[in-house]
């Protein structure tokens, strides 16, 4: 505004006419004053942008970035820490950090009619015959003899021994939280009279396993070899196959990703020496039966939800008695997996629920006088766009059982081929088609009695360990139910230490994000959980070991999806000139030539005025 | 007497008009209150309506979140019974506009936009009389509107407008104490400060005849300054129950922007499409961009601090944060005092065209984005795009004349002839 009046002149018109352009007319001086004003307006335009501006725009862009430890979540992540064979010498850096997922399992040996010693001599010969048969180091089985008073008291043993505890069963134990796990596995050894070869009975509801010999097998302490000792061992072996092969999967798939990762890293030779070991514990065929487990079973979640709905297409039954066969057949097999996950249940009834069009009808089969449904139709059976099966009703994923019960008109209603009347949708939830009874029946059933749905809900149950992810061996679901806890324990361990690589990797690439310390201290809590883990495997104490993996795994994700790290990851440096200018730069250009302008006036009146 | 019979005549019929408006057309209020182009979230009288129904119930006036204005003006609404609050609040509002105009009028009467102490403008002679100033800003359409539309800004432009009248007639304390006041009540005045001192030192010296102690007086006005805001929010401390939460939600929300409601300025719809891992950048650049004028017209126009403030209101109408007509009120107001030199201005047509054009379609696009839904948020931006650039071309414009009439003083024989840059 200075130079706007300052250099004003006269009228273009009249110069151009009056004068030649060779001597053009010069402006009068400014007076200093103006001079000196409008070096200070200068100045004072700068003052706000260097004393105020400038520490507005530290300030306000800074980015905070809490220390994380870096090299510790990259370790826990990386595949060597798991290197399930015991070469630790290769990495004897990461001696202190490494974590070796191992699963000790306790099994308890009971042998009341036999003498101590021999009995000890047995437990170890057994002990023997099972580390020949393991191939698998991480996964091993610890025999340990219990003194029992039946050996004082020999005449007193038998069958009828405390009926109770075995009634009460391992899901009492199982709910007890002083820590220490109890045994995996109970082993109770009797003579049998006039038995030829030893027989094994597991107990299904409790974690014991009765093991009948021949009077004749009981070892001698001086003998090497013993037919009881190697049938116990093949036996314990055959228990635990299943388990051992999830967890060398689990732990392969998780050492290839790892691997993977970290290819162009380092030319580690480690995968190579792995493989055959790993291949010959998992052959192809289990390998594949792994797989198809896998995706058949859910994603862990701390909470899942289940509905259970009971369909019709026609007007009964209309009301069932869901409530209390579900306290009396359901319940109990949810709190005694509640260590593993929560579960919230609701139910609900429809009636006239059509087949969807795609979907043909049933088809009488006139030789078995019933009606059949198409094999393939059974993926299209749930009518997704008719029945009310919202996809998620409360905190976690939803699990789905249907009960269809059939028109009277088109019933019995089986599978074609299987003729099975129940089936699992792979990452949904399961279906059983409940046949009434009796067809000939007044239809007065307007109501499922508690009765008629419990092998439903049995099924039902079956149908939810395999979606979390249980094996299908042993039969007995104490047994399940702890390797349930051993997996999920093993899985969420890595699954939350690859989520620390992945997080540490994301902090190294990306260097504009921001990281609050909300971040910083869920990967220590995470790191701490990890550790305990860790050691929890280690003692044999799996369900603290899966308390504190479950923890971590929380955790771990929360770090990873902390809303305000994202934030910036839009900015890189070069996006910011396209934030900055339009509004700076117009302010800016005059505000830099005004000064360039000034400083150059400075220059040269202290030219002039040092030789003069 | 003559002079005071138009006065009388004056403000009669000012305030004839306005209580024909509030009392024959009942929804007229009702309907201006609402109105986005009067009433911004820190001025609106419904969220003063609120605050003061919560406070009433002895409820604090800033739960909600509604309610952002300074916590002395609840005790003065409160003291309205509510059986007549509609036309109490009516005649207080008129009595504020009625004490606005005798501010200027006093203001006018000083001569101190013709010639200050240190510079007297050649063309001093063609000024308005204080009537006429008067007039001008009472019989002002935005005046009208604002007064209907009874947004809390009135409080805060009568109280600057009482510094200026104060310090031109030589009363640096009392002027001190209504710029805090202002200040305490809208934060922005605080800005004024500078220039404010300026005209009470000149005020002060032309009253005694004398220079006056220049860094005495400075630290005077300004300890006065001080202690009547600290006074005002001690007052409020105590008001809101001995918390200093109201802190928060009054300036807190001037300097930090929450509410995106529109309004007549530039800041909302800026802070709606920015980044938000920007916004505390630009919340500050925006602030700095506001205060920056300050000390550069104090500089360059030392010599004329009435000017620098009318120039400050017109930029502060244009680029503060909740500006509303209100404010723009207050600039025209100011404006007539340079009537001497509206000859010299360039642009006056297109100014005033593009004011009313956008004074026009302003509300019809209003409308057009919110009610009918057929057009969208830039319409209305755009139109709040003209009506700043009509302002700024009017504050730019008018800064050129006052510097070429001071330029004349300097160079007599250029009179006349046109501005060329070589």
């Amino acid at each position: 505004m200075a130079q706007d009046i300052g250099t004003g002149s006269e009228d273009a018109n009249f110069k151009m006419a009056s004068r030649p352009a060779t001597a053009p007319k010069q402006p009068p001086p400014e007076s200093s004053k103006s001079i000196k004003t409008r070096g200070l307006v200068i100045l004072s335009f700068w003052a706000v942008v260097v004393f105020l501006g400038l520490p507005v725009w530290l300030w306000t862009t800074s980015i905070y970035r809490a220390s994380l430890p870096l090299q510790d979540m990259l370790d826990w992540a990386d595949g060597k820490v798991f290197v399930p064979n015991s070469n630790a010498a290769r990495h004897a850096l990461n001696v202190l950090q490494a974590c070796k997922p191992t699963f000790p399992l306790q099994i308890a040996i009971e042998a009341p009619f036999l003498q101590e010693v021999e009995a000890a001599h047995l437990v170890r010969m057994t002990q023997h015959a099972l580390d020949d048969l393991n191939e698998f180091s991480a996964h091993h089985l610890r025999l340990r003899l219990k003194k029992t008073f039946l050996s004082q008291d020999p005449q007193n043993a038998s069958m009828a021994v405390t009926e109770d505890e075995y009634a009460a069963g391992y899901l009492k134990d199982y709910g007890a939280t002083d820590g220490m796990d109890v045994e995996a596995l109970t082993v109770r050894l009797q003579p049998k009279t006039g038995a030829q070869a030893a027989r094994a009975e597991l107990q299904s509801h409790s974690a014991k396993l009765d093991v009948f010999y021949a009077s004749n097998q009981a070892p001698s302490v001086s003998s090497s070899s013993s037919t009881l000792a190697t049938f116990i061992a093949g036996k314990l072996q055959e228990l635990f196959a299943e388990e051992q092969a999830i967890i060398a999967y689990i732990l392969q798939s998780a050492q290839t990703m790892g691997q993977a990762s970290q290819i162009a890293l380092s030319a580690s030779s480690t995968p190579r020496e792995l493989r055959p070991r790993f291949h010959r514990s998992l052959n192809p065929e289990l390998a594949a039966k792994m797989d198809s487990r896998m995706t058949r079973s859910l994603k862990y979640a701390p909470t899942y939800h289940i509905t259970v709905s009971l369909f019709t297409p026609s007007a009964t039954p209309s009301s069932w008695e869901i409530e209390s066969a579900l306290a009396e057949y359901f319940t109990p097999l949810l709190d005694s997996i509640s260590g593993v996950s929560n579960f919230t249940v609701d139910t609900q009834v429809q009636l006239y629920a059509a087949f969807s069009p795609s979907v043909q009808s049933p088809e009488y089969d006139t030789e078995q006088q019933t009606w059949t449904l198409r094999e393939e139709d059974l993926s299209g059976f749930i009518n997704a766009a008719e029945w009310p099966l919202s996809p998620s009703i409360g905190a976690g994923p939803t699990l789905n059982f249907v009960l269809y019960v059939p028109d009277r008109s088109t019933s019995p209603l089986v599978v074609k081929g299987s003729r099975a009347s129940s089936w699992l949708i792979p990452q949904w939830g399961g279906v059983v088609i409940l046949n009434p009874q009796d067809t000939n029946a007044t239809s007065s059933e307007a109501t499922l009695s508690k009765e008629s749905i419990q092998p439903a809900l049995l099924t039902f149950s079956h149908q939810l360990l395999s979606f979390l992810g249980a094996p299908q061996t042993p039969p007995s679901l104490p047994l399940q139910i702890q390797t349930l806890t051993r997996l999920r324990a093993a899985s969420l361990l890595l699954s939350a230490s690859s989520t620390m690589g992945s997080l540490a990797r994301l902090t190294v690439a990306l260097p504009s994000i921001a990281i609050p310390e909300t971040v910083s201290s869920a990967v220590d809590t995470t790191l701490m959980h990890l550790r305990t883990t860790c050691d929890s495997l280690k003692g044999g104490k799996f369900r603290d070991a899966l308390e504190n993996a479950r923890i971590a795994e929380i955790q771990a994700e929360k770090g990873f999806f902390e809303k305000s790290m994202v934030g910036q990851v839009y900015f890189p440096d070069e996006h910011k000139i396209a934030v900055y200018l339009p509004l700076l730069g117009p302010v800016g250009v005059p505000l830099l030539m005004s000064a360039l302008k000034e400083l150059r006036r400075l220059w040269a009146s202290r030219k002039i005025r040092q030789p003069g | 007497m003559v002079i005071d019979r138009r006065k009388a005549i004056l403000f009669t019929s000012a305030a004839a008009l306005r209580l024909v408006l509030f009392f024959t057309f009942p929804s007229l209020p009702v309907l201006l209150t609402g109105r986005v182009e009067i009433s911004t979230p820190v001025t609106s009288f419904k969220r003063l309506q609120e605050g003061l129904f919560l406070y009433t119930h002895n409820v604090s006036p800033y739960d909600g979140g509604v309610f952002h204005q300074a916590p002395l003006l609840l005790p003065l609404f409160a003291l309205i019974p509510p059986s007549l609050f509609s036309p109490l609040t009516a005649i207080l509002y008129i009595g504020l506009d009625l004490l606005c105009a005798n501010a200027l009028m006093h203001i006018t009467e000083s001569g101190e936009s013709g010639s200050s102490r240190l510079f007297t403008s050649p063309r001093k002679d063609m000024k308005w009389d204080s009537i006429a100033v008067a007039s001008a800003y009472l019989f002002n359409p935005f005046t009208i509107a604002t007064c209907i539309g009874r947004p809390t800004s009135v409080f805060t432009n009568c109280a600057i407008l009482y510094a200026i009248a104060q310090a031109v007639s030589g009363k640096p304390i009392t002027s001190m104490l209504a710029l805090g006041l202002a200040s305490y009540l809208s934060l922005y005045p605080a800005l004024l400060l500078p220039p404010m001192i300026l005209l009470c030192y000149d005020g002060k010296a032309r009253e005694t005849k004398a220079l006056p102690n220049a860094t005495f007086s400075t630290a005077t006005y300004l300890s006065v300054f001080s202690a009547s805001i600290a006074w005002f929010l001690h007052l409020s401390k105590i008001l809101t129950g001995g918390s200093t939460a109201y802190l928060a939600s009054t300036y807190g929300v001037h300097l930090l922007l929450p509410d995106l409601t529109p309004n007549v300025g530039l800041w909302w719809y800026f802070f709606i499409e920015m980044f938000d891992s920007f916004r505390e950048f630009f919340l500050g650049v925006f602030w700095l961009h506001l205060g920056a004028y300050v000390g550069a017209l104090c500089i360059r126009l030392r010599t004329q601090p009435l000017f620098v403030i009318t120039t400050l209101l017109g930029i502060f109408a244009i680029f503060k944060p909740y500006p509303s007509i209100s404010d723009t009120s207050l600039y025209l107001a100011m404006l007539p005092l340079y009537r001497h030199v509206f000859p010299l201005m360039r642009y006056t047509f297109f100014a005033m065209a593009t004011i009313l054009y956008a004074t026009l379609l302003g509300p019809a696009f209003y409308y057009l984005w919110i009610y009918a839904g057929s057009g969208n948020a830039n319409f209305f931006y755009a139109i709040t795009l003209v009506w700043s650039l009509g302002l700024s071309e009017i504050v730019a414009d008018s800064l050129f004349a006052v510097l070429r009439d001071e330029w004349e003083v300097e160079r007599p024989e250029m009179k006349g002839k046109d501005v060329r840059q070589i």
